[in-house]
Protein backbone atom coordinates (compact mmCIF):
# COMPACT_ATOMS: atom_id res chain seq x y z
CA UNK A 1 0.00 0.00 0.00
CA UNK A 2 1.40 3.34 -0.99
CA UNK A 3 1.38 5.73 1.90
CA UNK A 4 1.18 9.03 0.03
CA UNK A 5 -0.45 8.66 -3.39
CA UNK A 6 -2.53 5.57 -3.94
CA UNK A 7 -1.90 4.07 -7.35
CA UNK A 8 -4.83 3.33 -9.66
CA UNK A 9 -4.63 1.14 -12.74
CA UNK A 10 -7.11 2.07 -15.49
CA UNK A 11 -7.67 -0.78 -17.97
CA UNK A 12 -9.66 0.33 -21.01
CA UNK A 13 -9.14 -0.10 -24.74
CA UNK A 14 -10.62 3.32 -25.42
CA UNK A 15 -7.61 5.65 -25.14
CA UNK A 16 -9.75 8.76 -24.78
CA UNK A 17 -11.94 7.32 -22.05
CA UNK A 18 -8.85 6.15 -20.17
CA UNK A 19 -7.16 9.52 -20.66
CA UNK A 20 -10.17 11.41 -19.31
CA UNK A 21 -10.48 9.15 -16.27
CA UNK A 22 -6.74 9.37 -15.73
CA UNK A 23 -6.82 13.17 -15.89
CA UNK A 24 -9.62 13.32 -13.35
CA UNK A 25 -8.02 10.85 -10.95
CA UNK A 26 -4.67 12.60 -11.35
CA UNK A 27 -6.36 15.85 -10.43
CA UNK A 28 -7.78 14.11 -7.36
CA UNK A 29 -4.23 13.32 -6.28
CA UNK A 30 -3.90 9.70 -7.34
CA UNK A 31 -1.04 8.18 -9.27
CA UNK A 32 -2.52 6.71 -12.43
CA UNK A 33 -1.21 3.97 -14.70
CA UNK A 34 -3.01 2.65 -17.75
CA UNK A 35 -3.37 -0.47 -19.85
CA UNK A 36 -5.31 -0.89 -23.06
CA UNK A 37 -6.13 -4.60 -23.06
CA UNK A 38 -7.02 -7.29 -20.54
CA UNK A 39 -3.69 -9.00 -20.96
CA UNK A 40 -1.73 -5.78 -20.61
CA UNK A 41 -3.87 -4.95 -17.59
CA UNK A 42 -2.82 -8.13 -15.80
CA UNK A 43 0.83 -7.55 -16.72
CA UNK A 44 0.78 -3.97 -15.49
CA UNK A 45 -1.03 -4.98 -12.32
CA UNK A 46 1.76 -7.47 -11.60
CA UNK A 47 4.47 -4.92 -12.33
CA UNK A 48 2.87 -1.87 -10.70
CA UNK A 49 1.01 -3.44 -7.76
CA UNK A 50 -1.80 -0.85 -7.88
CA UNK A 51 -3.99 -0.10 -4.90
CA UNK A 52 -7.11 -0.26 -7.04
CA UNK A 53 -8.04 -1.37 -10.55
CA UNK A 54 -10.68 0.18 -12.83
CA UNK A 55 -11.50 -2.47 -15.43
CA UNK A 56 -13.53 -2.28 -18.58
CA UNK A 57 -14.93 -5.70 -19.50
CA UNK A 58 -15.78 -5.35 -23.17
CA UNK A 59 -12.49 -4.80 -24.87
CA UNK A 60 -11.05 -5.76 -28.22
CA UNK A 61 -10.84 -9.41 -27.39
CA UNK A 62 -14.55 -9.38 -26.57
CA UNK A 63 -15.05 -10.03 -22.85
CA UNK A 64 -11.33 -9.76 -22.13
CA UNK A 65 -12.01 -7.90 -18.89
CA UNK A 66 -13.71 -10.95 -17.37
CA UNK A 67 -10.61 -13.03 -17.96
CA UNK A 68 -8.40 -10.29 -16.62
CA UNK A 69 -10.40 -10.06 -13.39
CA UNK A 70 -10.32 -13.84 -12.94
CA UNK A 71 -6.59 -13.74 -13.56
CA UNK A 72 -6.07 -11.01 -10.95
CA UNK A 73 -8.09 -12.97 -8.41
CA UNK A 74 -5.94 -16.03 -8.94
CA UNK A 75 -2.74 -14.09 -8.23
CA UNK A 76 -2.05 -14.21 -4.48
CA UNK A 77 -0.40 -10.78 -4.59
CA UNK A 78 -3.34 -9.18 -6.37
CA UNK A 79 -6.32 -11.22 -5.22
CA UNK A 80 -7.37 -8.62 -2.67
CA UNK A 81 -6.86 -5.48 -4.74
CA UNK A 82 -10.22 -3.74 -5.12
CA UNK A 83 -11.52 -4.04 -8.68
CA UNK A 84 -14.17 -1.69 -10.06
CA UNK A 85 -15.88 -2.82 -13.24
CA UNK A 86 -16.40 0.21 -15.49
CA UNK A 87 -18.59 -0.72 -18.40
CA UNK A 88 -21.63 -0.06 -20.50
CA UNK A 89 -22.33 -3.79 -20.58
CA UNK A 90 -25.65 -3.54 -18.70
CA UNK A 91 -27.07 -1.35 -21.41
CA UNK A 92 -25.42 -3.31 -24.23
CA UNK A 93 -26.65 -6.71 -23.13
CA UNK A 94 -30.22 -6.31 -21.89
CA UNK A 95 -31.06 -8.41 -18.87
CA UNK A 96 -27.45 -9.12 -18.06
CA UNK A 97 -26.47 -8.54 -14.45
CA UNK A 98 -23.45 -9.55 -12.46
CA UNK A 99 -23.49 -9.50 -8.71
CA UNK A 100 -20.28 -8.14 -7.25
CA UNK A 101 -19.88 -11.21 -5.08
CA UNK A 102 -20.34 -13.69 -7.93
CA UNK A 103 -17.23 -15.75 -7.51
CA UNK A 104 -16.64 -16.13 -11.22
CA UNK A 105 -16.23 -12.40 -11.41
CA UNK A 106 -15.57 -11.11 -7.94
CA UNK A 107 -15.40 -7.35 -8.09
CA UNK A 108 -15.96 -4.62 -5.55
CA UNK A 109 -18.10 -2.15 -7.41
CA UNK A 110 -19.70 -1.45 -10.76
CA UNK A 111 -19.75 1.90 -12.50
CA UNK A 112 -21.68 2.49 -15.70
CA UNK A 113 -20.15 4.35 -18.63
CA UNK A 114 -20.11 7.27 -18.96
CA UNK A 115 -18.84 7.58 -15.41
CA UNK A 116 -20.16 10.16 -13.00
CA UNK A 117 -16.94 11.65 -11.62
CA UNK A 118 -18.44 12.27 -8.16
CA UNK A 119 -19.55 8.67 -8.01
CA UNK A 120 -16.12 7.54 -9.18
CA UNK A 121 -14.34 9.65 -6.57
CA UNK A 122 -16.60 8.41 -3.77
CA UNK A 123 -16.26 4.80 -4.89
CA UNK A 124 -12.47 4.97 -5.10
CA UNK A 125 -12.20 6.69 -1.72
CA UNK A 126 -14.46 4.15 -0.06
CA UNK A 127 -12.75 1.09 -1.51
CA UNK A 128 -9.27 2.37 -0.74
CA UNK A 129 -10.30 3.09 2.85
CA UNK A 130 -11.91 -0.33 3.23
CA UNK A 131 -8.92 -2.03 1.71
CA UNK A 132 -6.54 -0.16 3.96
CA UNK A 133 -8.60 -1.09 7.01
CA UNK A 134 -8.66 -4.74 5.96
CA UNK A 135 -4.91 -4.75 5.42
CA UNK A 136 -4.31 -3.75 9.05
CA UNK A 137 -4.66 -6.96 11.05
CA UNK A 138 -7.84 -6.65 13.07
CA UNK A 139 -7.53 -7.32 16.79
CA UNK A 140 -10.71 -9.35 16.88
CA UNK A 141 -13.16 -10.49 14.26
CA UNK A 142 -16.59 -11.40 15.56
CA UNK B 1 -5.61 -24.69 -7.82
CA UNK B 2 -6.42 -28.25 -6.81
CA UNK B 3 -6.71 -27.68 -3.08
CA UNK B 4 -9.45 -25.74 -1.36
CA UNK B 5 -8.81 -22.05 -1.35
CA UNK B 6 -8.81 -20.44 2.03
CA UNK B 7 -10.89 -17.54 0.75
CA UNK B 8 -13.83 -19.89 0.16
CA UNK B 9 -16.46 -19.07 2.76
CA UNK B 10 -19.03 -21.42 4.18
CA UNK B 11 -21.97 -20.55 6.39
CA UNK B 12 -23.56 -23.22 8.60
CA UNK B 13 -27.08 -22.60 9.94
CA UNK B 14 -28.25 -25.12 12.54
CA UNK B 15 -30.06 -24.78 15.85
CA UNK B 16 -28.08 -27.71 17.28
CA UNK B 17 -24.95 -26.43 19.00
CA UNK B 18 -23.05 -29.74 18.72
CA UNK B 19 -23.77 -29.86 15.00
CA UNK B 20 -22.48 -26.32 14.54
CA UNK B 21 -19.29 -27.14 16.41
CA UNK B 22 -18.53 -30.32 14.48
CA UNK B 23 -19.32 -28.67 11.11
CA UNK B 24 -17.01 -25.81 11.99
CA UNK B 25 -14.27 -28.25 12.90
CA UNK B 26 -14.60 -30.50 9.83
CA UNK B 27 -14.96 -27.67 7.32
CA UNK B 28 -12.28 -25.59 9.02
CA UNK B 29 -9.83 -28.43 8.51
CA UNK B 30 -10.67 -28.37 4.80
CA UNK B 31 -9.23 -24.87 4.69
CA UNK B 32 -12.62 -23.16 4.50
CA UNK B 33 -13.59 -20.05 6.42
CA UNK B 34 -16.64 -21.09 8.45
CA UNK B 35 -19.27 -18.95 10.13
CA UNK B 36 -22.07 -20.60 12.09
CA UNK B 37 -25.51 -19.31 13.06
CA UNK B 38 -28.13 -20.84 15.30
CA UNK B 39 -31.29 -19.72 13.49
CA UNK B 40 -32.57 -18.80 10.05
CA UNK B 41 -32.91 -15.05 10.51
CA UNK B 42 -29.39 -14.63 11.87
CA UNK B 43 -28.16 -17.06 9.24
CA UNK B 44 -29.62 -15.01 6.40
CA UNK B 45 -28.08 -11.84 7.79
CA UNK B 46 -24.80 -13.73 7.95
CA UNK B 47 -25.15 -14.93 4.36
CA UNK B 48 -25.80 -11.39 3.15
CA UNK B 49 -22.74 -10.19 5.06
CA UNK B 50 -20.30 -13.05 4.45
CA UNK B 51 -21.23 -13.74 0.83
CA UNK B 52 -20.31 -17.39 1.13
CA UNK B 53 -19.93 -19.80 -1.76
CA UNK B 54 -21.70 -22.52 0.19
CA UNK B 55 -24.36 -22.69 2.89
CA UNK B 56 -25.11 -25.77 4.97
CA UNK B 57 -28.55 -25.41 6.51
CA UNK B 58 -30.62 -27.61 8.79
CA UNK B 59 -34.11 -28.05 7.43
CA UNK B 60 -35.81 -28.40 10.77
CA UNK B 61 -35.29 -25.36 12.94
CA UNK B 62 -37.51 -23.24 15.15
CA UNK B 63 -38.46 -19.95 13.54
CA UNK B 64 -37.66 -19.65 9.86
CA UNK B 65 -37.68 -23.10 8.27
CA UNK B 66 -34.68 -24.38 6.36
CA UNK B 67 -36.73 -24.42 3.17
CA UNK B 68 -37.58 -20.76 3.57
CA UNK B 69 -33.97 -19.96 4.34
CA UNK B 70 -32.96 -21.82 1.18
CA UNK B 71 -35.24 -19.72 -1.00
CA UNK B 72 -34.15 -16.49 0.63
CA UNK B 73 -30.48 -17.39 0.15
CA UNK B 74 -31.06 -17.72 -3.56
CA UNK B 75 -32.78 -14.37 -3.55
CA UNK B 76 -29.57 -12.93 -2.12
CA UNK B 77 -27.41 -14.72 -4.71
CA UNK B 78 -28.61 -17.56 -6.91
CA UNK B 79 -25.07 -18.80 -7.36
CA UNK B 80 -24.67 -19.78 -3.70
CA UNK B 81 -24.67 -23.57 -3.39
CA UNK B 82 -26.88 -24.85 -0.58
CA UNK B 83 -26.61 -28.23 1.13
CA UNK B 84 -29.43 -29.16 3.51
CA UNK B 85 -29.13 -31.30 6.61
CA UNK B 86 -32.12 -33.40 7.49
CA UNK B 87 -33.21 -36.18 9.82
CA UNK B 88 -34.37 -39.49 8.33
CA UNK B 89 -37.94 -38.63 9.18
CA UNK B 90 -37.87 -35.63 6.88
CA UNK B 91 -36.51 -37.14 3.67
CA UNK B 92 -39.62 -35.86 1.88
CA UNK B 93 -38.73 -32.35 2.94
CA UNK B 94 -35.20 -32.97 1.73
CA UNK B 95 -36.52 -33.83 -1.70
CA UNK B 96 -38.69 -30.76 -1.60
CA UNK B 97 -35.56 -28.78 -0.78
CA UNK B 98 -33.74 -30.27 -3.74
CA UNK B 99 -36.64 -29.23 -5.94
CA UNK B 100 -36.37 -25.74 -4.45
CA UNK B 101 -32.77 -25.55 -5.58
CA UNK B 102 -30.69 -27.24 -2.87
CA UNK B 103 -27.63 -28.93 -4.32
CA UNK B 104 -27.67 -32.00 -2.09
CA UNK B 105 -28.77 -33.18 1.31
CA UNK B 106 -27.08 -34.83 4.24
CA UNK B 107 -29.16 -37.22 6.37
CA UNK B 108 -28.55 -36.96 10.10
CA UNK B 109 -26.46 -38.37 11.65
CA UNK B 110 -23.59 -38.19 9.20
CA UNK B 111 -19.90 -39.06 9.29
CA UNK B 112 -17.31 -36.27 8.82
CA UNK B 113 -16.30 -37.87 5.50
CA UNK B 114 -19.85 -37.57 4.17
CA UNK B 115 -19.87 -33.86 4.91
CA UNK B 116 -16.42 -33.44 3.38
CA UNK B 117 -17.37 -35.24 0.16
CA UNK B 118 -20.61 -33.34 -0.31
CA UNK B 119 -19.03 -30.00 0.46
CA UNK B 120 -16.09 -30.43 -1.90
CA UNK B 121 -18.42 -31.68 -4.61
CA UNK B 122 -20.69 -28.70 -4.08
CA UNK B 123 -17.81 -26.25 -4.24
CA UNK B 124 -16.48 -27.93 -7.36
CA UNK B 125 -19.88 -27.60 -8.96
CA UNK B 126 -19.92 -23.95 -8.06
CA UNK B 127 -16.59 -23.47 -9.81
CA UNK B 128 -17.89 -25.27 -12.89
CA UNK B 129 -21.07 -23.23 -12.83
CA UNK B 130 -18.97 -20.09 -12.69
CA UNK B 131 -17.05 -21.20 -15.76
CA UNK B 132 -20.16 -22.13 -17.70
CA UNK B 133 -21.80 -18.87 -16.76
CA UNK B 134 -18.86 -17.00 -18.23
CA UNK B 135 -19.23 -18.99 -21.46
CA UNK B 136 -22.96 -18.29 -21.42
CA UNK B 137 -22.25 -14.59 -21.30
CA UNK B 138 -19.87 -14.92 -24.24
CA UNK B 139 -22.47 -16.84 -26.21
CA UNK B 140 -25.11 -14.29 -25.42
CA UNK B 141 -22.76 -11.56 -26.58
CA UNK B 142 -22.24 -13.34 -29.87
CA UNK B 143 -25.93 -13.86 -30.35
CA UNK B 144 -26.67 -10.22 -29.84
CA UNK B 145 -23.47 -9.43 -31.65
CA UNK B 146 -24.71 -7.05 -34.22
CA UNK B 147 -26.92 -4.85 -32.12
CA UNK B 148 -24.73 -4.91 -29.06
CA UNK B 149 -21.55 -4.25 -30.97
CA UNK B 150 -23.06 -1.33 -32.80
CA UNK B 151 -24.41 0.08 -29.59
CA UNK B 152 -21.10 -0.56 -27.86
CA UNK B 153 -19.24 1.16 -30.64
CA UNK B 154 -21.58 4.11 -30.50
CA UNK B 155 -21.37 4.32 -26.76
CA UNK B 156 -17.60 4.19 -26.56
CA UNK B 157 -17.03 7.48 -28.38
CA UNK B 158 -20.07 8.97 -26.66
CA UNK B 159 -18.64 8.03 -23.26
CA UNK B 160 -15.25 9.49 -24.18
CA UNK B 161 -16.82 12.76 -25.34
CA UNK B 162 -18.97 12.93 -22.22
CA UNK B 163 -15.94 12.33 -20.01
CA UNK B 164 -13.88 15.04 -21.73
CA UNK B 165 -16.71 17.59 -21.56
CA UNK B 166 -17.31 16.80 -17.92
CA UNK B 167 -13.59 17.27 -17.22
CA UNK B 168 -13.55 20.62 -18.97
CA UNK B 169 -16.69 21.64 -17.10
CA UNK B 170 -15.37 20.64 -13.69
CA UNK B 171 -11.69 21.36 -13.87
CA UNK B 172 -11.79 24.21 -16.34
CA UNK B 173 -10.00 26.66 -14.08
CA UNK B 174 -7.27 24.38 -12.81
CA UNK B 175 -3.88 25.45 -14.17
CA UNK B 176 -2.81 21.98 -15.29
CA UNK B 177 -6.02 21.71 -17.30
CA UNK B 178 -5.53 24.78 -19.49
CA UNK B 179 -2.76 23.09 -21.46
CA UNK B 180 -4.83 20.00 -22.10
CA UNK B 181 -8.19 21.55 -22.80
CA UNK B 182 -7.50 22.05 -26.50
CA UNK B 183 -6.42 18.44 -26.87
CA UNK B 184 -9.55 17.20 -25.11
CA UNK B 185 -11.77 19.28 -27.38
CA UNK B 186 -9.91 18.13 -30.48
CA UNK B 187 -10.21 14.49 -29.46
CA UNK B 188 -13.91 14.91 -28.64
CA UNK B 189 -14.49 16.26 -32.13
CA UNK B 190 -12.64 13.33 -33.68
CA UNK B 191 -14.78 10.93 -31.69
CA UNK B 192 -17.99 12.62 -32.78
CA UNK B 193 -16.87 12.16 -36.40
CA UNK B 194 -16.32 8.49 -35.60
CA UNK B 195 -19.89 8.25 -34.31
CA UNK B 196 -21.34 9.92 -37.34
CA UNK B 197 -19.46 7.57 -39.65
CA UNK B 198 -20.67 4.53 -37.78
CA UNK B 199 -24.26 5.71 -37.97
CA UNK B 200 -23.86 6.39 -41.71
CA UNK B 201 -22.35 2.95 -42.29
CA UNK B 202 -24.97 1.28 -40.18
CA UNK B 203 -27.73 2.95 -42.17
CA UNK B 204 -26.05 1.94 -45.42
CA UNK B 205 -25.94 -1.68 -44.26
CA UNK B 206 -29.57 -1.54 -43.20
CA UNK B 207 -30.52 -0.09 -46.55
CA UNK B 208 -28.75 -2.87 -48.43
CA UNK B 209 -30.29 -5.49 -46.16
CA UNK B 210 -33.71 -4.02 -46.65
CA UNK B 211 -33.66 -5.03 -50.34
CA UNK B 212 -34.28 -1.46 -51.34
CA UNK B 213 -31.69 -1.92 -54.06
CA UNK B 214 -33.36 -4.70 -55.90
CA UNK B 215 -36.08 -2.51 -57.25
CA UNK B 216 -33.87 0.17 -58.70
CA UNK B 217 -31.36 -1.37 -61.03
CA UNK B 218 -30.38 1.15 -63.58
CA UNK B 219 -27.51 0.58 -65.94
CA UNK B 220 -24.61 2.46 -64.43
CA UNK B 221 -21.41 3.15 -66.30
CA UNK B 222 -18.65 2.44 -63.79
CA UNK B 223 -15.93 4.27 -65.73
CA UNK B 224 -17.01 7.88 -65.04
CA UNK B 225 -18.11 6.85 -61.54
CA UNK B 226 -14.60 5.62 -60.75
CA UNK B 227 -13.08 8.72 -62.30
CA UNK B 228 -15.23 10.91 -60.04
CA UNK B 229 -14.23 8.97 -56.92
CA UNK B 230 -10.54 9.03 -57.86
CA UNK B 231 -10.67 12.78 -58.47
CA UNK B 232 -12.33 13.28 -55.12
CA UNK B 233 -9.77 11.18 -53.27
CA UNK B 234 -6.67 12.46 -55.03
CA UNK B 235 -6.29 15.52 -52.83
CA UNK B 236 -6.63 13.52 -49.65
CA UNK B 237 -4.09 11.01 -50.96
CA UNK B 238 -1.62 13.80 -51.69
CA UNK B 239 -1.95 15.00 -48.10
CA UNK B 240 -0.58 11.68 -46.86
CA UNK B 241 1.95 11.51 -49.72
CA UNK B 242 0.22 8.72 -51.64
CA UNK B 243 -0.02 8.79 -55.44
CA UNK B 244 -3.43 7.78 -56.76
CA UNK B 245 -3.76 6.73 -60.38
CA UNK B 246 -6.56 5.23 -62.40
CA UNK B 247 -6.45 3.16 -65.58
CA UNK B 248 -10.17 2.66 -65.62
CA UNK B 249 -10.28 4.04 -69.14
CA UNK B 250 -13.16 5.53 -71.05
CA UNK B 251 -15.65 2.73 -70.71
CA UNK B 252 -18.40 2.14 -71.07
CA UNK B 253 -18.39 -0.42 -68.23
CA UNK B 254 -22.12 -0.85 -67.63
CA UNK B 255 -23.30 -2.55 -64.45
CA UNK B 256 -26.91 -3.00 -63.41
CA UNK B 257 -27.09 -1.42 -59.98
CA UNK B 258 -27.74 1.59 -57.84
CA UNK B 259 -25.42 4.53 -58.42
CA UNK B 260 -25.11 5.55 -54.77
CA UNK B 261 -24.34 1.99 -53.64
CA UNK B 262 -21.73 1.49 -56.33
CA UNK B 263 -20.25 4.80 -55.23
CA UNK B 264 -20.10 3.61 -51.60
CA UNK B 265 -18.52 0.30 -52.65
CA UNK B 266 -15.66 1.78 -54.66
CA UNK B 267 -15.15 4.80 -52.47
CA UNK B 268 -14.70 2.52 -49.45
CA UNK B 269 -12.12 0.43 -51.28
CA UNK B 270 -10.15 3.39 -52.62
CA UNK B 271 -10.40 5.22 -49.31
CA UNK B 272 -9.01 2.16 -47.48
CA UNK B 273 -6.19 1.83 -50.01
CA UNK B 274 -5.16 5.43 -49.33
CA UNK B 275 -5.62 5.16 -45.57
CA UNK B 276 -3.73 1.91 -45.02
CA UNK B 277 -0.78 2.99 -47.11
CA UNK B 278 2.64 4.47 -46.41
CA UNK B 279 4.19 7.84 -47.26
CA UNK B 280 5.49 7.68 -50.81
CA UNK B 281 3.11 4.82 -51.57
CA UNK B 282 0.78 4.27 -54.52
CA UNK B 283 -2.82 3.33 -55.17
CA UNK B 284 -3.75 2.06 -58.64
CA UNK B 285 -7.33 1.65 -59.73
CA UNK B 286 -8.01 -0.47 -62.80
CA UNK B 287 -11.26 -1.55 -64.43
CA UNK B 288 -12.07 -3.61 -67.49
CA UNK B 289 -14.76 -5.67 -69.14
CA UNK B 290 -13.84 -9.37 -69.05
CA UNK B 291 -16.08 -12.23 -70.25
CA UNK B 292 -19.32 -10.49 -69.45
CA UNK B 293 -18.07 -9.16 -66.12
CA UNK B 294 -16.88 -5.75 -65.07
CA UNK B 295 -13.72 -6.28 -63.02
CA UNK B 296 -12.44 -3.48 -60.82
CA UNK B 297 -9.09 -3.77 -59.07
CA UNK B 298 -7.76 -1.49 -56.35
CA UNK B 299 -4.10 -2.12 -55.61
CA UNK B 300 -2.20 -0.44 -52.78
CA UNK B 301 1.40 -0.44 -51.59
CA UNK B 302 0.51 -0.52 -47.89
CA UNK B 303 1.69 -2.81 -45.14
CA UNK B 304 -0.46 -5.69 -46.38
CA UNK B 305 -2.81 -8.01 -44.51
CA UNK B 306 -1.62 -11.20 -42.75
CA UNK B 307 -2.81 -14.39 -44.46
CA UNK B 308 -4.76 -15.51 -41.40
CA UNK B 309 -6.79 -12.29 -41.42
CA UNK B 310 -7.81 -12.52 -45.09
CA UNK B 311 -10.74 -14.93 -44.65
CA UNK B 312 -12.22 -12.69 -41.95
CA UNK B 313 -11.68 -9.44 -43.75
CA UNK B 314 -15.23 -8.94 -45.01
CA UNK B 315 -16.91 -9.90 -41.75
CA UNK B 316 -18.76 -7.28 -39.80
CA UNK B 317 -16.67 -5.67 -37.08
CA UNK B 318 -13.50 -7.46 -38.04
CA UNK B 319 -10.55 -5.10 -37.96
CA UNK B 320 -7.28 -6.45 -39.29
CA UNK B 321 -5.40 -3.22 -39.02
CA UNK B 322 -5.17 -0.10 -36.99
CA UNK B 323 -5.37 3.08 -38.93
CA UNK B 324 -2.16 5.07 -38.91
CA UNK B 325 -2.38 7.69 -36.19
CA UNK B 326 -4.21 5.39 -33.82
CA UNK B 327 -7.69 6.12 -35.16
CA UNK B 328 -9.80 3.05 -35.62
CA UNK B 329 -12.08 1.91 -38.37
CA UNK B 330 -15.45 0.66 -37.22
CA UNK B 331 -15.11 -2.70 -38.95
CA UNK B 332 -18.13 -2.15 -41.17
CA UNK B 333 -16.55 -0.70 -44.32
CA UNK B 334 -15.53 -3.93 -46.03
CA UNK B 335 -18.66 -5.71 -44.78
CA UNK B 336 -20.65 -3.06 -46.60
CA UNK B 337 -18.57 -3.58 -49.75
CA UNK B 338 -19.24 -7.29 -49.69
CA UNK B 339 -22.96 -6.83 -49.14
CA UNK B 340 -23.22 -4.44 -52.05
CA UNK B 341 -21.18 -6.66 -54.37
CA UNK B 342 -23.21 -9.73 -53.41
CA UNK B 343 -26.49 -7.89 -53.70
CA UNK B 344 -25.58 -6.91 -57.25
CA UNK B 345 -24.80 -10.51 -58.14
CA UNK B 346 -21.05 -10.06 -57.96
CA UNK B 347 -18.10 -11.02 -55.75
CA UNK B 348 -15.33 -9.28 -53.87
CA UNK B 349 -11.97 -10.72 -52.88
CA UNK B 350 -8.58 -9.71 -51.58
CA UNK B 351 -5.02 -10.81 -52.06
CA UNK B 352 -2.18 -9.49 -49.98
CA UNK B 353 1.49 -9.80 -49.26
CA UNK B 354 2.65 -8.44 -45.93
CA UNK B 355 5.13 -5.66 -46.50
CA UNK B 356 4.18 -5.19 -50.15
CA UNK B 357 0.52 -4.31 -50.27
CA UNK B 358 -2.97 -5.58 -51.04
CA UNK B 359 -5.20 -6.03 -54.05
CA UNK B 360 -8.99 -5.85 -53.80
CA UNK B 361 -10.91 -7.17 -56.77
CA UNK B 362 -14.63 -6.69 -57.43
CA UNK B 363 -16.41 -8.63 -60.17
CA UNK B 364 -19.88 -7.53 -61.17
CA UNK B 365 -22.04 -8.94 -63.95
CA UNK B 366 -21.95 -6.50 -66.84
CA UNK B 367 -25.26 -5.05 -67.94
CA UNK B 368 -26.57 -6.13 -71.29
CA UNK B 369 -29.40 -4.17 -72.90
CA UNK B 370 -31.91 -6.84 -71.84
CA UNK B 371 -30.59 -7.13 -68.29
CA UNK B 372 -30.91 -3.42 -67.82
CA UNK B 373 -34.43 -3.24 -69.12
CA UNK B 374 -35.84 -6.30 -67.39
CA UNK B 375 -35.35 -5.44 -63.68
CA UNK B 376 -36.67 -1.94 -64.20
CA UNK B 377 -39.76 -3.31 -65.90
CA UNK B 378 -40.38 -5.89 -63.20
CA UNK B 379 -39.88 -3.27 -60.56
CA UNK B 380 -42.56 -1.20 -62.22
CA UNK B 381 -44.88 -4.17 -62.25
CA UNK B 382 -44.21 -4.86 -58.59
CA UNK B 383 -45.50 -1.44 -57.65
Amino acid sequence: MNEQRPKILVVDDDDDFAAALGAYLGHQGYAVVGASSGREGVERARAERPDLVLMDVMMEERTAGFFAIQELRRDPLLADVPVVVVSSIYADVPGFRITPEADWLRHDAFLAKPVDFDELAACVRRLLAEHRAAAVPAAETP
Amino acid sequence: MAESRTDERVVVIDDDNAMRLSCRQILGRMGLAVETYSDGAQGLAGVAREKPGLVVVDLKMPGLSGLEVLCRIHEIDPSIVVVVITGYATIDTAIEAMKAGAYDFLPKPFAPDQLRVIVSRALERRRLAAESRRLEVEREMLKRRFVSFVSHQLKSPLAAIHQYLDLIDRLGDAPEVAAKRRDWIRRSLARSVEMRRLIDDWLTLARIEGDSLVGCRDSIDIAPLLARIVDGERERAALVDVTLTSTAGEGPLPVPGDASCLHVLFENLIDNAVKYNRPGGRVDVAAALENGEVVVEVRDSGEGIPAEALPLLFQEFFRARREPGGARGNGLGLAICRRIATELGGTIGAESTVGEGSLFRVRLPAATDDAVAAPVASAEEAR
